[in-house]
C-alpha cells in the first residue's frame, strides 16, 4: 500500500482496532448522568452513539453516551459525572466541522449544546449580545437584523454552523478579509472548566483586566472547557454593498488580480475565487448565471459609504481589465447578490454532483503565491488520479483545494491521504501554515510538528495543561501526543497515547 | 404508533448504493429540517437519517430506535430543496419506510386499514357526515385537530371537458368549498370544468409516505386509468399534485409518465392566465388586505411552484411572504395525527413566522397544512378561496 | 541579511535573557509604570531592532520587538500602509505597545490591536525561543499563544519579533467637533474612527473616502477642527460604552469604545475586573509559564 504522512499512518493504525472496540459498561455512567440532567437529555443506544461519533469531516470516532444539555447547571453537571466516573467529554455544537473537532476519541461523553439556543440579550449600545453557544450562527445574524447589526464571522456553513463550533475553531469566512475571525468578536465566554467550575474569561469593560484568556480560548478547538454562554460583538450592517463577479479565461491572470486588488489598496469586504470545475458544479445547483466556460471566476464584495465604495469598484474594474477580465457584472440588487453568494456557500457540497465523496483541505499561503501553489495542486491531484476542485477565499491567500473521490474505490482512501499530505506541505513550503480556519482538530494534529517546534508544541500543551490537567476536554487533539512532557515543574503529561476508535 | 419492536432484527432494507453514498454529511439540511429545529438531535436530521440507513444498511440489523428515527420524518422534503449535493432523500426515505412496513411491524393492520379507508373516498364522506355529527355532540376531541367536518357537501357538477379538476379523497370529504371556490374561478375565466369525482379517487400520497407501496400503486393505477385524454388536470392540494406528478416513477408506466405533464397546481395553472385574472380583479384597492402566506411544501421543496401561489394572489391581495425559508408547518398528511407533539412544536415555530408578519389571515395551498394551522388557532384560507370571495364580491 | 542571520539575532536576545536569573524588558519607557514597576536590581535587556521583511501585496511586515512605532510607519507609509497602533511618543516600541496592550484611539474603528499580530517570537522563562501563530493574514494552526502575550507586561515571555497585519492608510483623514450628545453620533456614523467626550465637547475622526467623510459630517452637522483634543495622561479606566455618562471632572472618554483618559486628580483609578472567579486561572497560567517568577518580577496584569 502506498502510505505517505501521519494522517495515513494514524488512520492504518487503529482502523483495525475501532471494529473490535470491547462493548464498553456504561450502565453506571447512564445512570448517574440521567440522575443529574433527567432521561430525555441522555441518549446511550447503539444508533444514538453511531451518529455522534463523526462530524462533517472523514473521521470517525467511538462515543459512550450522548448528553444534550439546556443551560451551564446542565453542563456543570455533566462535566462532573465524567470526571467522577472517569470518562473525557467533547462538546459538539452542530457537527459542521471539517478537521475531526468533535470526533470523540477515549470514548469520549459528548455534550452536544444545540438545545442551548437562545439568544439571551441584545445590547445595541453597548454593541454585544449575550448567546448560549447552540445558537446558529445566521439565526444569530436574523435576529440582529430588527437592531441593523450582525454578527461578522460568516463560516460557508454559517446555516447550520453554531456560535459554539464558531468559538472553539475561531472561525473565519468569505466576510473575515475585511472584518476579521472570530476572536475579534467575541467579549466575553462562560466556560464550564474541566473540573465542573464555571469561569467568565475576557469582559464586557473595555478592557478586562489579566490575561487575554479569551483569546486564548477562541480557536481552542474545545480542549479547555465547554463555552457555555458567549458576549458576540455586534458590527454595524454597511450602508452599501456591492457585489462583482469577475470573469476570466486564464485561472493566472484571476489569481492576479486578487493581490492587484489589494496591492491597489483596496481591502474588499470578501474576495472569493472558484476555478472551472467550482464554477459549473455551483452553477448546476444555483443557477445564477455563473460563467461556466471561464478558467477562474472572481466574487469580490466592496461595502461601507457610497462614494468609498464606487472608487473602490472602479478601482477593482480597472485592475480586473489590466489582467485581461473576460467580463465585470455588479449584482443589481440583493436578489442578485444572494444568488450569486447562495452559489458560493454550497460549493462543497455541490462538489457531490462530480464524485460522492470528497475531501476538503484548508491551507493559507501568502497571497502572491495563490497561483504557483494552485498549480501545485493541480499537479498533485493528477498525480494520485483525483479530481481537484478549488474554490476559496482568495482574498487572505485561504485555500480550500477539495479532493472528489468515490470512497468505494478500493485503496483510493490511500491516494487522497497522500495527495492531502503533499498539498499541506506545498502549502507549507511556500510560507503558509496548516490551517486558515478549520481548524488543527485530529485531521492535522500529527502535521503540527511541521509547523512548529517540539519546544512551540511544549509551550501549547503547557498552557493547556492549566486548563484541564487530566487532558479530560476534547482529548487527543490538536497537540500531538509527543509533546507531552514539557512542563517546568515538572509534571507528567495524562497517560493518553494512540486513539483509539479513530477511523476512516 | 406501531407496535414495539424488542431487541433487533434483520432487514435488508435494498435502498440505491449511489444514493446512500451520495451524502457528504456536511449538515447543511440540518436547519432547514423541522424535526431538527424542534429537537436539535442529530437522529432527528435528514443528516443523521441517512448515516442510520447507511449504518442499517451494512449491518443488516435494526431496532426499534431505527423505526422510530424513521417514523419521526414528516417528509417536508426542505432537506432536498437545500441540500448542495442533490441528495435523493426523499426517495429513499419512502422506500426505507416500505422495507421497515413489509419486514418488520412498522405498520401494524390497524394502520394500514386506516390508511386504506382513506384512499376510498366514498366511504370516507359516508364516515366524515357520521363524524360531523359526532363533531355537533363534542364527542370528537379537539387535540385530534379536526376541522369542523360538513355535514352535507355542496354538489359538484361537471359543465365540459376544457379542465379537469381533481377532487381527491380527504379534500373533497372536508373542504369541497375548496373545490367549489376552484370551479369558479376556472369558470370565471371562460373554461368548461370536468370533475373527476369517483372515477380517479385517491392519489394515494398518504399510503407512499407511510410505506405502503402497494396500496399507494393500486391508488395512482386507478388514477391513470380514470383520467384519460388531454384536458389539463388541476389539482388545488399541493401534497396530490406533487404525487400526480410522481405517477411515471411510482408506476413505471409510459401512460403515467405521460400523465404527469397534464398535471398542474391550481396556481401553477392559473399563473398562466394572470392577465385575465387581473382582469377580474379590477382596480387594485388602496387598502388591500395583507395575507401572510404559507408555502406548503410540496409546493416549494417538491413541485417548487410556490411563488406562483403569491403571483396569482397578488391581484387580489397583499401576499406577504414568510421569513423561515419554507420551514415545515408540521402537518405533514397524516402526521399531525400520528405525531401530535411534534406536529405541535413544528407548528409553534410556524405560528411564530406568522406572527411576525402581522398578517390575521393566512393563506395555504394544501389541506393538511390549513387543517393543521387552523388546529393552532389560525385563520387560515385556501388561496382559491380568497380569489373566488373576490370575484365574488 | 539571510534567514540563518536572522535567526542568530534572535538567539542572541534568548542568550541574553539567559535561562535563570530575574529579567526585565524594556523599551521606550513611554508606558513604564503600567502594572508597576520591575522589582530593583532586576537585570534590563533591550529586544532587538529592525524591519526583518514587508510585502506590501500581503499587507503583512515582520519586524523585531525593539523598533519603534514610528519608523515602522514611516516605511510602511511608503507603500501607503500603517498599523493603527496610535502612540503619543513615536519612539515607543512595538514589542512596548503589545506588552502593554493598551490600544489608541481609533480602536472604534480598527480594533484591538491584539487582532493585528499574526506571528509572535518570544523567549520563555527557561530561555527557550517560542513561535506562535502563523505568518499569513488568516490562521488557526494551534493554541493562540500571542494573544497571551499582548498585555502581559512581559510577565508570560519576552516578544523577540511579531509578524503585523497592516491596513491601508485612509485617502481623507479629518477632525471635527459636535456640541450635541455623542450618544446620536455613535449611532448615526459608520465606522467612526475615533469618538473622544470631555463632557462638553465631542471630536470625532472620520476617515475613508474624501466624499464620505465631507457628506457624513455634513449629515451630523460636525465643526471642523485642527486635530484631536489633548489626551489626559495620568490614569485609564476601563468601562462599558454605557457607563460613560455619569463621568466628571478632568476626563476625555472614548464613546463606543469604553476606554476613559483622566487627568490629576481624578477620583476613579482603575476600572471594573470583570474577570471574576477567573483569577486564580490567571495567576496558574503565570505560574505554569514562568514557575520561579524571574519574567519582569513586580509587574502584574492581573487586578
Amino acid at each position: 500500500m502506498h502510505r505517505t504522512g501521519p494522517i495515513v499512518e494514524l488512520v492504518s493504525t487503529i482502523s483495525d482496532a475501532a471494529e473490535t472496540i470491547q462493548q464498553l459498561d456504561t450502565s453506571q455512567l447512564v445512570k448517574h448522568l440521567v440522575a443529574a440532567i433527567g432521561a430525555d437529555s441522555v441518549k446511550s443506544g447503539r444508533l444514538d452513539q453511531h451518529l455522534y461519533a463523526k462530524d462533517a469531516s472523514v473521521l470517525r470516532g467511538t462515543s459512550s453516551v450522548v448528553t444534550l444539555p439546556r443551560c451551564t447547571a446542565d453542563v456543570q453537571a455533566i462535566v462532573r459525572t465524567c470526571t467522577a466516573n472517569g470518562f473525557s467529554f467533547v462538546a459538539r455544537g452542530s457537527g459542521t466541522g471539517l478537521a475531526g473537532g468533535a470526533v470523540p476519541l477515549d470514548n469520549a461523553v459528548i455534550i452536544a449544546t444545540a438545545r442551548m439556543n437562545a439568544v439571551e440579550e441584545v445590547d445595541v449600545e453597548n454593541g454585544f449580545a449575550w448567546v448560549q453557544p447552540g445558537v446558529l450562527n445566521l439565526d444569530l445574524s436574523r435576529a440582529l437584523l430588527p437592531y441593523g447589526r450582525h454578527f461578522a464571522p460568516d463560516p460557508s456553513s454559517q446555516q447550520a454552523c453554531s456560535i459554539g463550533g464558531n468559538v472553539a475553531n475561531n472561525s473565519g469566512g468569505p466576510h473575515c478579509l475585511a472584518y476579521g475571525v472570530t476572536s475579534a468578536h467575541v467579549l466575553a465566554i462562560e466556560v464550564v472548566m474541566a473540573d465542573g467550575e464555571t469561569v467568565m474569561l475576557g469582559g464586557l469593560d473595555a478592557e478586562p483586566s489579566g490575561y487575554d484568556l479569551r483569546g486564548l480560548f477562541v480557536g481552542s478547538e474545545g480542549t479547555l472547557g465547554v463555552a457555555t454562554r458567549i458576549a458576540v460583538r455586534l458590527t454595524p450592517n454597511p450602508p452599501i454593498v456591492k457585489t462583482l463577479l469577475l470573469d476570466f479565461v486564464q485561472p493566472n491572470d484571476g489569481a492576479a488580480t486578487v493581490s492587484s486588488i489589494i496591492a491597489a489598496g483596496v481591502v474588499p469586504a470578501a474576495l472569493e475565487m472558484m476555478d472551472q470545475r467550482a464554477v459549473e458544479v455551483v452553477e448546476a445547483f444555483a443557477n445564477a448565471g455563473y460563467p461556466t466556460d471561464a478558467g477562474a471566476v472572481l466574487l469580490v464584495e466592496l461595502d461601507g459609504m457610497a462614494d468609498g465604495v464606487a472608487a473602490d469598484v472602479e478601482t477593482v474594474r480597472r485592475v480586473a481589465h489590466a489582467n485581461s477580465v473576460r467580463s465585470v457584472r455588479v449584482a443589481a440588487d440583493d436578489a442578485e447578490r444572494d444568488l450569486l453568494w447562495k452559489g458560493r456557500r454550497n460549493a462543497f457540497g455541490a462538489v457531490a454532483r462530480l464524485k460522492p465523496d470528497y475531501y476538503l483541505h484548508d491551507t493559507v499561503v501568502p497571497r502572491t503565491k495563490l497561483q504557483e501553489v494552485l498549480e501545485k495542486v493541480y499537479e498533485i491531484a493528477d498525480r494520485y488520479e483525483l479530481l481537484a476542485v478549488n474554490v476559496f477565499h482568495a482574498g487572505d491567500g485561504n485555500l480550500h483545494p477539495i479532493l472528489a473521490y468515490d470512497s468505494r474505490e478500493p485503496g483510493v482512501m490511500d491516494r487522497v491521504h497522500a495527495a492531502g499530505a503533499e498539498i499541506v506541505k506545498a502549502s507549507l513550503d511556500a510560507g503558509g501554515v496548516l490551517s486558515g480556519e478549520h481548524g488543527i482538530g485530529l485531521e492535522k494534529r500529527d502535521y503540527m510538528p511541521l509547523m512548529f517546534t517540539s519546544a512551540d508544541l511544549a509551550e501549547q500543551d503547557r498552557v493547556r495543561s492549566v486548563f484541564d490537567p487530566a487532558d479530560s476536554a476534547n482529548p487527543m487533539k490538536v497537540i500531538p501526543s509527543g509533546s507531552r512532557c514539557g512542563d517546568f515543574a515538572g509534571h507528567t503529561g495524562s497517560g493518553h497515547t494512540i486513539p483509539e476508535g479513530a477511523w476512516v | 404508533m406501531s407496535d414495539s419492536v424488542t431487541g433487533t432484527f434483520n432487514i435488508a432494507l435494498g435502498l440505491d448504493a449511489d444514493s446512500l453514498a451520495s451524502c457528504v454529511s456536511c449538515g447543511l439540511c440540518l436547519p432547514h429540517c423541522p424535526t431538527y429545529r424542534v429537537s436539535t438531535e442529530e437522529m432527528s436530521s435528514p443528516r443523521g437519517r441517512i448515516a442510520l440507513m447507511n449504518e442499517v444498511s451494512r449491518t443488516g440489523v435494526g431496532d426499534q430506535s431505527f423505526i422510530d428515527y424513521m417514523d419521526e420524518c414528516i417528509q417536508c422534503m426542505g432537506c432536498e430543496t437545500a441540500c448542495p449535493a442533490g441528495v435523493p432523500y426523499g426517495s429513499m426515505m419512502e422506500a426505507t419506510r416500505e422495507a421497515l412496513a413489509e419486514q418488520t411491524g412498522y405498520q401494524p393492520r390497524w394502520r394500514r386499514s386506516g390508511f386504506w379507508f382513506l384512499g376510498h373516498p366514498r366511504l370516507l364522506r359516508g364516515a366524515s357526515s357520521i363524524l360531523a355529527v359526532l363533531q355537533r355532540l363534542h364527542l370528537v376531541p379537539s387535540r385530534l385537530g379536526l376541522p369542523k367536518l360538513p355535514i352535507t357537501r355542496p354538489r359538484l357538477r361537471s359543465t365540459g371537458e376544457d379542465v379537469i379538476v381533481f377532487t381527491g379523497c380527504v379534500m373533497d370529504a372536508w373542504m369541497r368549498d375548496v373545490h367549489v371556490a376552484t370551479v369558479e374561478i376556472l369558470e370565471a375565466l371562460g373554461l368548461k370544468v370536468h370533475i373527476s369525482g369517483d372515477e380517479a379517487p385517491c392519489c394515494g400520497a398518504l399510503q407512499s409516505h407511510a410505506g405502503l407501496g402497494g396500496q399507494a400503486r393500486a391508488r395512482a393505477a386507478e388514477v391513470v386509468m380514470g383520467l384519460k385524454g388531454t384536458a389539463s388536470i388541476v389539482v388545488n392540494s399541493a401534497g396530490c399534485g406533487a404525487q400526480l406528478k410522481n405517477f411515471g416513477a411510482i408506476l413505471g408506466t409510459a401512460e403515467a409518465a405521460a400523465l404527469e405533464s397534464r398535471v398542474f397546481d391550481v396556481h401553477e395553472f392559473l399563473v398562466t392566465r394572470l392577465d385575465d385574472l387581473e382582469a377580474l380583479a379590477g382596480e387594485r384597492d388602496a387598502e388591500r388586505q395583507r395575507v401572510a402566506v404559507q408555502d406548503p411544501c410540496h409546493l416549494r421543496h417538491v413541485q417548487r411552484n410556490h411563488l406562483d401561489v403569491h403571483a396569482v394572489l397578488e391581484p387580489f391581495v397583499v401576499p406577504v411572504s414568510l421569513d423561515d425559508e419554507g420551514l415545515c408547518c408540521g402537518a405533514g398528511g397524516a402526521y399531525s395525527v400520528m405525531h401530535p407533539d411534534t406536529a405541535s412544536s413544528v407548528r409553534d415555530r410556524k405560528i411564530d413566522a406568522i406572527g411576525r408578519t402581522g398578517c390575521s389571515m393566512v393563506a395555504s395551498a394544501n389541506p393538511g397544512c390549513m387543517m393543521h394551522l387552523a388546529g393552532g388557532g389560525l385563520d387560515v384560507r385556501h388561496p382559491v378561496e380568497i380569489i373566488a370571495a373576490s370575484i365574488g364580491r | 541579511m539571510t534567514a540563518v542571520e536572522h535567526e542568530s539575532v534572535v538567539a542572541a536576545f534568548a542568550e541574553e535573557i539567559g535561562r535563570s536569573d530575574p529579567v526585565a524588558v524594556v523599551g521606550a519607557k513611554t508606558q513604564w509604570l503600567v502594572g508597576g514597576e520591575p522589582a530593583e536590581g532586576v537585570r534590563l535587556v533591550r529586544a532587538p531592532a529592525g524591519i526583518i521583511s514587508y510585502e506590501p501585496a500581503e499587507m503583512t511586515v515582520k519586524v523585531r520587538a525593539g523598533t519603534t512605532i514610528g519608523s515602522l510607519n514611516e516605511e510602511l507609509g511608503q507603500h501607503r500602509q500603517m498599523v493603527p497602533f496610535d502612540v503619543d511618543d513615536r519612539s515607543a516600541t512595538v514589542g512596548g505597545v503589545l506588552s502593554v496592550g493598551r490600544s489608541g484611539i481609533r480602536r472604534r474603528r480598527y480594533g484591538h490591536i491584539r487582532d493585528f499580530v499574526l506571528q509572535a517570537t518570544y523567549v520563555n522563562a527557561v530561555g527557550d525561543v517560542i513561535s506562535a501563530g502563523g505568518p499569513t493574514v488568516k490562521n488557526v494552526s494551534g493554541y493562540d499563544l500571542c494573544r497571551l502575550m499582548v498585555g502581559s507586561l512581559g510577565t508570560l515571555g519576552l516578544i523577540a519579533e511579531v509578524v503585523l497585519r497592516c491596513v491601508p492608510v485612509p485617502t481623507a483623514s479629518r477632525w471635527f467637533t459636535y456640541d450635541g450628545d455623542p450618544r446620536n453620533l455613535d449611532a448615526s456614523l459608520f465606522q467612526a474612527s475615533s469618538i473622544l467626550w470631555n463632557g462638553d465637547t465631542t471630536w470625532v475622526l472620520l476617515e475613508g473616502h474624501e466624499a464620505d467623510v465631507e457628506s457624513q459630517a455634513g449629515k451630523c452637522g460636525l465643526q471642523p477642527t485642527e486635530g484631536a483634543p489633548l489626551v489626559p495622561k495620568h490614569g485609564r479606566l476601563s468601562k462599558r460604552p454605557s457607563d460613560l455618562y455619569g463621568l466628571t471632572g478632568d476626563f476625555l472618554a472614548e464613546i463606543g469604545v469604553g476606554v476613559v483618559h483622566v487627568g490629576v486628580g481624578h477620583l476613579e483609578t482603575s476600572g471594573a475586573v470583570e474577570q471574576t472567579g477567573a483569577r486564580h486561572l490567571h495567576r496558574a497560567v503565570k505560574e505554569r509559564m514562568d514557575p520561579k517568577n524571574r519574567l519582569n518580577p513586580g509587574r502584574c496584569p492581573i487586578l
